[in-house]
């Protein structure tokens, strides 16, 4: 058990370290000088090369690229990610603004994404073919396929315009996170009603669920005692998967509601070519998503005991 | 491979056809040139002239929602099968190799799959700057790494079937080998899968306009229609609703025909083939335990 849980992690520390080191390729393979851009964007059309040439030495811009990787990255671990070249104040100030906005979001979000797929899985397998499973299908199918950009705009123009109970935008208020929250959640509670329902059908097909009928439970009660914990690890993983996917949810209803989280930073430092905010949020997503999975990794191994067993 | 798509139920395969039909003929069907501007009719509601009204540059919706299916489509189309065909070449050659090269592109693979494809997407256009062409090379890049997994391990699996000693025996060529026993495999899996994914690329294309760092505003885009609509959603909500219903209809009917080869239990020859190989490993290992314990 502790062999393989320190196996896992640090599986999960290469690829952060694996993943850092593409996007810091990738950024660095940017066309165009870093060290122009910031002289430029100082100094405007009075940029000369002796100026350039003094940024690029500052920022160690003519050392060898895995030197510069080492330096991003050692700095980057302990919390300085360099000054943003859009608002000019080091990175760390805004993620420690913007990190709770963006958790809050995706918190708020995974909670009604969790509890909504289990509630309209478990309907649809407690109907089991009939109307309200057919109805939760194609809820289901239309979620999945509705963009969260036109979620965000068809629930302010019913919560919004027309009934003026919540707020357009804005982080005003316990009451402006529904339609945010509500609008992320929807996609991922889509994918994850179909697990649930596909994963409980297979499972009410299994010798255990037949022992429950026979020793006289009611098709509900099999469903909750004996299908429900059977389905924890399907569930959890692609829990995970979907709640990891809905950063990208964040980024974009950040951008229609007018929060101020890591999604919206995102999306300004691309607009601004912005390239130090750039490659400090995309390693924060990065740790985000591998941190995500190997959590979700050891849940699975903590509730189901045949995981364990199987790979020691 | 085509007969992949003929044991579908037409109610998965009609809706697309629609779309690909009003995308391919939708210019001459409808009554106005997209983006013509008309200052006399500015945001007007659905009438006989204007069939869905008109929007705030008094340009006739209908027409630009039908001619921005030809914009996702083709969009859709060119990342699609330039993805195709890079991850079918670089998982194949990877399979086909195998050892260390392998191994190397695998974790390559593994590391850009571990992200968000459209997180991705995103960073390429910061570094690229924003534009048509860039969104279509960020999205194929962010594409092709799903495709080249596929095929590598379909390489891999048919590399060990016996016919492709025969054919080596009999003198057949890596290239011959490869083009006439493997690739066909390879394709009929992919392509399927491919045809599934294009609701998921119609979603990320609208999705990258709707931030504005996608389609470019004179070419009618649906997620950049109903972006230039927010600002007129208190008033004429029409100009959100509609391109948000044609581009949730649209996504709704390629997850239709996903699901329909999803039910189909699609790439039948390859998972028997899987099936028959893991067979045999077990066979070997019960021989090699047997052998083990003395038994043999």
């Amino acid at each position: 058990m502790q062999r393989l849980l320190l196996r896992r992690l640090g599986l999960a520390l290469l690829l952060i370290v694996a993943a850092s080191a593409l996007i810091f390729a990738i950024i660095a393979a940017a066309p165009g000088n870093v060290a122009a851009l910031i002289a430029e964007r100082a100094a405007g059309a009075g940029a000369d090369g002796a100026m350039i040439a003094r940024i690029e030495q500052e920022l160690g811009l003519n050392d060898p690229l895995p030197i510069r990787y080492l330096t991003w990255l050692s700095h980057a671990a302990v919390g300085d990610y360099g000054v943003s070249l859009r608002t000019g104040k080091p990175i760390a100030e805004e993620f420690a603004a913007r990190i709770p906005v963006t958790a809050t979001l995706l918190g708020f979000g995974g909670v009604i994404a969790f509890l909504l797929s289990l509630a309209m899985g478990l309907a649809g397998a407690a109907s089991n073919g009939g109307v309200v499973d057919r109805v939760l299908h194609a809820v289901a199918l239309i979620g999945a396929s509705t963009p969260n950009f036109f979620v965000a705009a068809l629930l302010v123009i019913a919560f919004a315009v027309t009934l003026g109970w919540l707020p357009s935008f804005g982080a005003s208020g316990p009451a402006s996170w529904i339609l945010p929250a509500v609008t992320i959640a929807l996609f991922p509670a889509s994918v994850l009603s179909r697990v649930v329902r596909v994963n409980l059908q297979e499972a009410m097909a299994r010798p255990f669920a037949t022992t429950g009928f026979a020793k006289g439970l009611t098709r509900g009660s099999v469903l909750l005692r004996e299908a429900l914990p059977n389905i924890a690890v399907p569930f959890l993983t692609t829990f995970g998967a979907q709640f990891t996917l809905m950063t990208i949810g964040a980024i974009v209803v950040e951008t229609v509601f007018a929060l101020r989280g890591v999604g919206s930073f995102f999306i300004d430092a691309i607009r601004f070519r912005d390239f130090i905010g750039m490659q400090a949020t995309l390693l924060l997503f990065v740790v985000f998503f591998v941190t995500a999975n190997f959590l979700v990794d050891l849940i699975c191994l903590l509730v189901d005991p045949r995981l364990r067993r199987g790979r020691n | 491979m085509l007969r992949k798509f003929s044991g579908l139920p037409w109610t998965a395969i009609a809706p697309v056809l629609i779309f690909i039909f009003l995308a391919v003929f939708g210019s001459w069907i409808v009554p106005y040139d997209p983006g013509a501007q008309d200052y006399s009719a500015l945001l007007q509601g659905p009438s006989s002239v204007h069939w869905l009204g008109t929007d705030y540059l008094g340009r006739d919706l209908f027409s630009r929602l039908v001619t921005g299916a030809r914009v996702s489509l083709v969009a859709m189309a060119i990342v699609l099968s330039t993805a195709l065909l890079i991850g079918v070449v670089i998982g194949s050659f990877a399979g086909y190799v195998g050892g260390v090269v392998e191994q190397v592109m695998i974790s390559i693979i593994d590391i850009i799959l571990a992200l968000p494809s459209l997180v991705i997407a995103l960073a390429l256009i910061g570094i690229m700057g924003t534009g048509y062409w860039s969104m279509i090379a960020a999205l194929t890049f962010a594409w092709w790494a799903n495709y080249a997994r596929m095929s590598r391990a379909v390489v891999a699996t048919e590399l060990q079937q016996p016919y492709i000693e025969a054919a080596r025996v009999m003198g057949a060529s890596h290239l011959w080998i490869y083009v006439r026993h493997i690739l066909p495999h390879v394709l009929s899996l992919v392509v399927v899968y491919a045809s599934a994914d294009a609701g998921a690329l119609v979603l990320s294309i609208a999705t990258l306009s709707f931030l504005g760092l996608g389609v470019q505003p004179p070419m009618p885009e649906w997620g950049q229609m109903l972006v230039d609509g927010m600002s007129y959603i208190e008033e004429y909500p029409l100009l959100v609703i509609l391109p948000g219903l044609a581009l949730t209809l649209v996504v709704v009917s390629f997850n239709l025909l996903g699901e329909a080869f999803a039910l189909n239990k699609v790439p039948r020859p390859i998972a028997r083939r899987l099936w028959r190989r893991r067979r045999a490993e077990r066979a070997a290992e019960e021989v090699a335990r047997d052998k083990s314990e003395g038994r043999a």
